[in-house]
């Protein structure tokens, strides 16, 4: 089996990842910011969340919610990834035989998936947004994305703790 | 009302600012408390990294058997805050290291004091472990 270990030696050998390990102020700011985006982001989906499964919200149009909140979910998601990425590049030996690192790729994975199917099946389907009370599969996108969401949040907090190796 | 608003932020402010920044992960997930230790040998390595550094040392145990240790130490920003500098540390140089065990490795330790051969001594622990004493005040 090809392994996947020289790369991650390579990269984590470079000087720019060897720079950021080793500095006082750019990895704590980088981190900072990772948890920053994150939680903005975790909380302008859950908002969206709360509207599909008629907690918040209820007597605004789903496509209107949608609209306002969707370009601020991304504008703090993609700073959220970059920065991540960010981090596994400074560490990469240490993160890829992480237990709760792999659970929280495997949930973001389910996250993304579940969010996609959301935008490109319900959100285009017709009428989804006329009646009040909102359709089934637009609930359960809801209720999934709150469950998962919140999951990989946990996930990714377990992260430092090295206890299985 | 907004005034009313500003002053609770504030508040809420000057407590998290107040709040000493926590370590990324708990001293009492690892490392026990009840179990103190001083280790005197030869560093093979230092790692100066976030968001925890490593020193790596070879303690000789009783029997005259090398032990090796893994001894977690602050973040660079903390340890140069203290006064290390990362050119303190030379591979094969003596050094003793007071700290706690780790609970489940019997290799791993939590350093809360350096004393370098030339007898400097520093504070190289983690916000979040006991209060020994070994911080500075």
């Amino acid at each position: 089996m090809l392994s996947i270990v020289p790369t991650f030696a390579w990269l984590e050998g470079l000087a720019w990842t060897t720079a950021l390990r080793e500095s006082p102020f750019g990895y704590p700011l980088i981190e900072t910011s990772h948890v920053a985006c994150i939680v903005l982001f975790a909380g302008l989906v859950i908002m969206m969340d709360l509207r599909l499964v008629g907690l918040a919200f209820t007597n605004a149009p789903l496509a209107q919610i949608q609209r306002r909140l969707f370009p601020w979910q991304m504008a703090t998601f993609v700073p959220s990834t970059a920065t991540g990425i960010l981090l596994f590049c400074v560490d990469p030996l240490r993160y890829y035989r992480n237990v709760f690192f792999l659970a929280k790729l495997v949930l973001l994975a389910l996250a993304g998936l579940n969010a996609l199917a959301f935008h490109l099946k319900t959100y285009r389907s017709e009428g989804w947004d006329e009646d009040p009370q909102v359709t089934a599969t637009a609930w359960l996108a809801g209720a999934a994305s709150l469950l998962l969401w919140s999951v990989t949040i946990v996930a990714s907090r377990l992260i430092p703790n090295d206890w299985f190796k | 009302m907004k005034t009313k608003m500003f002053l609770v932020l504030l508040v809420v402010g000057a407590f998290c600012a107040v709040q000493p920044a926590h370590a990324h992960h708990a001293f009492a997930a690892q490392y026990d408390p009840n179990k103190p230790l001083t280790l005197n040998g030869t560093v093979t390595r230092m790692e100066w990294a976030n968001p925890h550094g490593w020193i790596y040392m070879d303690t000789k145990e009783p029997g005259g058997k090398v032990k090796h240790w893994m001894i977690e130490t602050a973040a660079p920003s903390q340890l140069a805050r203290h006064g290390l500098k990362k050119a303190d540390f030379v591979d094969g140089m003596t050094a003793v290291v007071k700290g706690y065990q780790g609970k489940a490795d019997p290799g791993l330790a939590n350093g809360r004091t350096l004393v370098l051969k030339d007898g400097r001594k520093f504070y190289i622990g983690s916000v979040g472990g006991p209060n020994d004493g070994a911080e500075p005040q």
